[in-house]
């Protein structure tokens, strides 16, 4: 079996392993709140096996609205996300210890395909919980769709969404996965 | 040469001075303005020593029961006034006539107080205040600044919607928030459409007695009355009210009464009510005159309006009312003239539980959305002709035009803003200077107390056309609703007139006395700088000795006329204080059950030797 990645795209695709392991302990998404009674903003934060921040408040004030309520429990994903990218890891490694460039491409094109996916599952999420308001609610709102990354005025919040350290960590994984293409480019 | 160099140089230098100021001074002066900012509004609430503040505030105590009095524009507070719950250090609740009008109950929920009014100005003699947790109603004397007189209400639910007086205070009304059947009767939730009532009380109040009595209650559809105001000048008969829950809902309300679009402003004529109250048509229910206006053509009308709408304001002027829709974040301006005008061409559009609905189109004047504000509840007025209306959601004050609608200021709030009250802003001639946004939350604007934060207060001059906010003061919990009077209008007593007739009075030290009643006790007692004489006859004029078991009556009079100089009178162990201001005669009931030596002693200071200034009650076992 011919192996055609050096040393230097293995230790990358090392270094992407452990980099990939250490997302899973930081928040990958967030979204702040403002709104006059509450200057210092309100978070979700979304790590990728729990919710973070002041999810209860968020709650408490989106039931006026008839948002569903946020929990861990309404989102299924966070309970099997962890092996996803426990899985992925593992994948990275074998790719490393194979050494082969094909597996590489396939590695990659893995990364692009959950990352869409992963996108488009937050998308949908957003659009599920902006949408879908109870039409019970003692405050009738126009159904909404908060943006993945940027600003939003929803009645008296504004709020910004935005990737956080563990978006970024996936980046820096995606540039670690394309390194060896680069550097075992064929002269 | 020298001279030319040293020219040269210096005028470097200058060259070098020049571009330096040009390119780096700084000529907005940003910082230096902004500490001017502060000074100037320090300067506008300080009232420097030997100065008076120009105004009061009465500001509801909500659920404390208690009356707080603010002086503004300082800000400072001045008295709590105890209204429907006791007070040991003024002894409010402790004497017998306190604790009689108190009638065994231990606290109120006071959420609007009303000054008395005469042709729809404040005329200071009087305070009104409910209370929405017992059902009753009470007077606060402002000569005196002491609750006068309560009277219970047969048939209510939570008085929330008022009180508020007609234009020369014939009435002091109080419209019912909770639906409850009649004459304290039992009937199941499922039968709430035909069972339970909405009641107002309309109550007189006769100034020369200081007494309270009802005329009598309306019943009307179990919806909920949230808020009102009485009519002024052309709209003098009327009684403006809003209603929630036009869903008849019995459970999870906040829900099931927010279902349909339109709630209603309820609009009673009292006058015609009056008419035939004294005609003679009425019910009795419960000792209470009990009349339905449906009986009685021309005696009520609804207006549909956005859906669970909070205050409903009446202009100064008496030619409009201003509904603030809560849920629905707009004020709608009504116009009394469209009004009067659609009832007389009997332009309904419905009936609703045999009240006529006037067609909103016919009597909106207008709507007035500001974009983003939200959650809109209360609307004061100024003397230009503008409304203030606070926003709960959106934690602001907004100040538009009432003829134009046109949003002319906002300015935020710290935070979140209940009611607000301006500078004699019910009457016909607002003064237009000071707004107190009062609001529910502080947040972190103030020393922390632990998890229970102060409501706050926010002192905003509206005397130009842009609000300014001054200030941000915390209060205890919690103001609801607030009137500021101007000083002039209050005529306070410095003390209590002699009135040697006045029963259990004793005004000379030698008719100090003690008089036994078969196992009754009544000492009749003075107090003076700075001792007690309750027995003039006695070795030991300061002593009382009584028997275990005894009902002991101390009736003690302050003969010091004496500005400021209020005796108290605490027992101890006996769980016993109260006080007699310079003049007064109270007094204090209680069974002496305990045997043993009690001492006794002023607990006002009074004077120098105010702590030589006691006593003692002695019990002898039986
Ligand atoms: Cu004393």
């Amino acid at each position: 079996m011919k192996k055609n990645l050096s040393n230097a795209s293995v230790i990358s695709l090392i270094t992407a392993a452990i980099i990939t392991v250490s997302t899973l302990f930081v928040p990958w998404w967030g979204m702040k709140f403002y709104a006059p009674q509450y200057p210092e903003g309100l978070d979700i934060i979304v790590y990728p096996s729990t919710l973070a921040g002041d999810i209860d408040i968020v709650n408490s004030l989106n039931h006026y609205i008839g948002m569903a309520l946020f929990s861990n429990e309404s989102f299924p994903e966070l309970q099997w996300m962890p092996y996803i990218v426990l899985a992925f890891v593992v994948l990275i490694l074998i790719v490393a210890l194979l050494r082969r460039k094909s597996f590489l491409y396939g590695l990659i094109a893995l990364f692009v395909i959950g990352g869409i996916i992963g996108i488009w599952d937050m998308y949908r999420w957003l659009k599920e919980f902006g949408t879908n308001l109870d039409p019970m609610a003692p405050i009738e709102l126009e159904p909404f769709i908060p943006p993945i990354i940027g600003e939003n005025t929803i009645a008296n919040f504004v709020t910004h969404s935005y990737f956080s350290f563990g978006g970024y960590l996936l980046v820096l994984v995606f540039i670690l996965l394309v390194f060896p293409l680069w550097k075992d480019r064929a002269k | 040469m020298t001279t030319k160099r040293i020219i040269s140089a210096v005028l470097g230098i200058i060259a070098g001075l020049l571009v330096a100021v040009v390119f780096f001074a700084d000529f907005n002066k940003a910082g230096e303005n902004a500490a001017g900012d502060i000074k100037s509004k320090a300067e506008k609430v300080y009232v420097p020593y030997g100065e008076l503040d120009e105004y009061y505030m009465m500001s509801s105590g909500g659920h404390s029961g208690q009356l707080f009095v603010y002086g503004i524009p300082s800000m400072r507070k001045i008295r709590t006034v105890p209204i429907f719950t006791p007070d040991p250090a003024t002894g409010y609740g402790y004497s017998k006539e306190t604790k009689e009008m108190l009638g065994g109950f231990t606290w109120g929920d006071f959420h609007h107080p009303a000054i008395s009014e005469t042709a729809g100005d404040y005329d200071g003699e009087f305070l009104f205040a409910n209370d929405v947790g017992n059902n009753r109603v009470a007077a606060v004397d402002l000569s005196t600044f002491t609750t006068v007189d309560i009277m219970s209400l047969p048939n209510m639910g939570g008085p929330h919607a008022g009180v508020f007086v007609t234009e020369n205070t014939e009435y002091i009304a109080l419209p019912t928030r909770f639906a409850r059947p009649l004459d304290n009767k039992y009937a199941d939730l499922d039968k709430y459409e035909e069972e339970y009532k909405g009641v107002v009380s309309m109550t007189t109040f006769d100034k020369e007695t200081k007494k309270f009595d009802l005329a009598y209650q309306i019943v009307l559809p179990p919806w909920s009355y949230d808020l009102s105001d009485a009519g002024k000048k052309m709209s003098g008969d009327w009684i403006v009210m809003t209603t929630y829950n036009s869903e008849f809902a019995t459970t999870n309300l906040e829900i099931n009464a927010s279902q349909n679009d339109r709630d209603y402003i309820v609009l009673v004529n009292w006058k015609k009510l009056e008419e035939e109250v004294a005609a003679g048509n009425y019910h009795d229910v419960n000792g209470a005159k009990m009349i339905d206006p449906r009986d009685h053509k021309g005696a009520i009308y609804a207006v549909p309006v956005a859906k669970s709408p909070h205050g409903v304001d009446v202009t100064p002027d008496g030619t409009r009312y201003i509904a603030a829709g809560k849920l629905a974040p707009m004020m709608t301006v009504f116009s009394f003239e469209q009004t009067f005008e659609a009832i007389e061409k009997e332009d309904f559009t419905d009936e609703k539980y045999g009240i006529p609905v006037l067609s909103y189109e016919s009597v909106m004047e207008r709507e007035v959305d500001p974009p983003g504000a939200l959650g809109p509840l209360h609307t004061q007025f100024d003397d230009k002709g503008n409304a203030y209306n606070t926003m709960f959601i959106s934690s602001e004050i907004v100040k538009w035009h009432i003829e134009t609608g046109e949003v002319i200021d906002r300015t935020p709030s710290y935070y979140s803003p209940g009611h607000s009250a301006a500078a004699e802003g019910d009457t016909v001639s607002p003064d237009g200077k000071w707004l107190v946004s009062l609001n529910k939350i502080s947040k972190d604007n103030f020393l922390s107390v632990g998890p229970s934060h102060p409501e706050s207060m926010d002192l905003i001059d509206i005397s130009g056309e842009k609000m300014e906010h001054i200030m941000a003061v915390p209060v205890d919990p919690e103001p609801h609703y607030a009137q500021i009077v101007h000083r002039d209008k209050i005529n306070t007593i410095t003390v209590y007139e002699k009135d040697e007739n006045r029963e259990n009075s004793v005004w000379k030290q030698e008719d100090a006395r003690v008089e036994r009643k078969g196992d009754e006790v009544h000492v009749y007692g003075i107090a003076m700088r700075s001792r007690f004489i309750f027995d003039a006859q006695s070795d030991r004029p300061d002593a009382v000795t009584v028997k275990e078991g005894d009902r002991v009556f101390f009736h003690l009079t302050n003969i010091d006329l004496d500005q400021d100089i209020t005796h108290g009178f605490g027992i101890n162990e006996y769980d016993l204080n109260f006080e007699v201001q310079p003049g007064q005669t109270s007094t204090l009931e209680f069974v002496a059950d305990k045997a043993g030596v009690y001492p006794i002693y002023c607990t006002n200071f009074c004077s120098a030797l105010h702590q030589e200034m006691s006593g003692y009650l002695l019990v002898e076992p039986k």
